[in-house]
């Protein structure tokens, strides 16, 4: 697959994790030792009791779509469109929302509520980004299909 | 209500702007120094008055080719003055008169100009498009780091699932919405320094491409070219000043996540920010005769519409259908110069403070609002937000 133009992220201490772990198609937030919460983007402080002790956890759940637009505009050279960018938030871990980009539909088909895997795809100068699988379209998720594997890159 | 409050210790004395259009021939420079001019002989200052000096954004933060503010220090050495206050932000900056009034009510300087200066038409023709927000830079760093490297690579993509959301929500339908580039365009064709002048039917807003669903090329404001600068003065120096405009009150909260994408309610914008500018005075939403709402997109006035309380919660589609209400001749005559939809992206609300102070003058022309005297005026919405109210000065 060819890599998807855009600009690439300045990694920080605070993301490496995040950006490393997105490479081997694993998406990550943080976890709260103390209180249990999660939060994303990482910050290394829990953003609902403020604690400091905070390790990385991989989000493996099915996701939710908040809301979505589909781009039809090249914003760069070489830029395919149209594509769909949606926010996705994860019914088993309130207070995380990843914004990505979406295959396994049309563009068009993508939808306020409709459910998503967690995927990955090549990004900008070497990243990985999240693209998230529409079920309906997902093989994993076929008849006969194995266990669901999150999002190869 | 307010006699102790900061905003009420000081004035906007003056407005002025360059030439604008999609593409002005004079460097970003020459367009402040003409705008500045302009506002402080709008004024009725000199040069010599102006003891402050500030800029939005500050020195070094371009994320979009094209933001020609220059540098604050060339154009104190251009004009030959001396300040006593200097400020230059990207956070915080409310209202773009907010710093210069804390600065003339708290004595720092007594005569401070703000300014914003955009060479973004010429920009896009430059890059033959609309070029990519954060593209000035080759890494995507901050916040932008969750945006430009999936692909929201511009603000329509950033905000869109705002108008999305909101759409999905409430039921509001595009037909109802295209009323407010439709009516903001009829309102340009009488002000002769707007971008585009041409009508522009619901059926033209109906059938333009889409930028990033649901927003199309006419809920998008226009990169222009052009200045804006606003003097702001210490109210006790308005017996000097040829047309001083009040201050009645400001407020800019930061409520929910300060991101454009984990903002936690895309339904519902500015809310906070409305609320602490109406604790501030005895005005309310009915007093107010034009409002000068932000309209970096579409969705943006429907945010300030609702969260204003110029109508309820999800009723903006209702409010906007059929543009009687929101033109000239309605209860609440919307972006009389055309806003950044048809007057020309100047940004930050700098345009629409300038309207707002001439409308409250009575100094805006064919598009003047006959007898007004309460101008809302707001500034973007999403994470950072601003609001005022402007009033005819009554000493
Ligand atoms: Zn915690």
């Amino acid at each position: 697959m060819a890599a998807n133009v855009g600009i690439p992220p300045a990694v920080t201490d605070e993301s490496a994790a995040y950006w490393a772990a997105a490479a081997e198609g694993r998406l990550l937030v943080e976890h709260c030792g103390a209180c249990g919460a999660e939060s994303f983007p990482p910050y290394g402080i829990c953003r609902s009791c403020r604690g400091r002790a905070t390790a990385p956890v991989e989000v493996t759940g099915r996701g939710v779509v908040y809301s979505l637009t589909v781009n039809h505009q090249r914003w760069m050279p070489g830029l395919e469109v149209p594509y769909a960018l949606v926010l996705v938030e994860f019914p088993d871990h309130p207070g995380v929302r990843v914004f990505g980009r979406l295959r396994g539909c049309e563009p068009e088909e993508a939808a306020i509520g409709m459910a998503v895997d967690v995927g990955f795809e090549p990004g900008p100068g070497g990243c990985a980004i999240p693209s998230f699988v529409a079920v309906a379209a997902s093989p994993d998720h076929g008849p006969g299909s194995g266990p669901a594997v999150p999002g190869a890159v | 209500m307010g006699a102790d409050l900061f905003e009420r210790r000081a004035v906007i004395s003056g407005v002025g702007q360059s030439a604008i259009g999609r593409q002005v021939d004079r460097s970003g420079f020459q367009l402040t120094l003409d705008a500045v001019l302009a506002a402080i002989a709008d004024a009725g200052l000199t040069v010599d008055d102006i003891d402050g000096l500030a800029m939005f954004p500050g020195g070094g933060k371009a994320n979009l080719p094209g933001y020609a503010n220059g540098n604050l220090y060339e154009v104190q050495d251009a004009l030959r003055i001396t300040t006593r206050w200097r400020q230059g932000v990207v956070e915080g900056m409310c209202m773009p008169f907010h710093g210069p009034a804390m600065a003339v009510a708290t004595g720092q300087a007594r005569h401070a100009v703000i300014w914003r200066t955009v060479k973004e038409g010429s920009a896009a023709r430059n890059a033959g498009g609309r070029p990519a927000y954060g593209s000035t830079n080759p890494m995507a760093e901050g916040p932008l780091a969750w945006l430009l490297p999936v692909g929201a690579l511009s603000p329509v993509c950033q905000v869109a699932p705002y108008a999305a959301r909101y759409m999905h929500e409430y039921g509001a339908t595009r037909e109802q919405l295209a009323w407010i580039p439709v009516t903001q365009r009829a309102h340009a064709a009488l002000n002769p320094d707007a971008v585009y002048r041409t009508p522009l039917s619901v059926d033209d807003y109906l059938s333009a491409r889409m930028i990033s669903t649901p927003i199309c090329l006419y809920d998008c404001d226009v990169p222009a070219d052009g200045a804006t600068a606003i003097v702001v003065s210490a109210a006790e120096t308005a017996p000097d000043l040829r047309a001083p405009v009040a201050i009645e009150a400001m407020a800019g909260v930061v409520d929910g996540r300060p991101s454009w994408e984990q903002w936690e309610d895309m339904g519902r914008v500015g809310y906070a920010t409305a609320a602490a500018l109406w604790e501030r005075t005895d005005l309310r939403p009915a007093d107010v005769d034009v409002a000068q709402l932000y309209d970096g997109f579409t969705i943006e006035c429907v945010w300030w519409l609702e969260a204003m309380g110029f109508c309820k919660p999800g009723e903006a589609g209702a409010f906007v259908e059929g543009g009687s209400r929101i033109a000239l001749g309605g209860e609440l005559p919307l972006n009389t110069w055309g806003g950044q939809l048809s007057g020309g992206r100047l940004h930050a609300a700098f345009g629409h403070v300038a309207e707002a102070v001439r409308q409250v003058r009575g100094e805006a022309g064919a598009r003047q609002v006959p007898g007004a005297r309460v101008a809302a005026v707001t500034n973007v919405g999403g994470y950072e937000a601003g609001a005022a109210l402007l009033t005819t000065w009554s000493g």
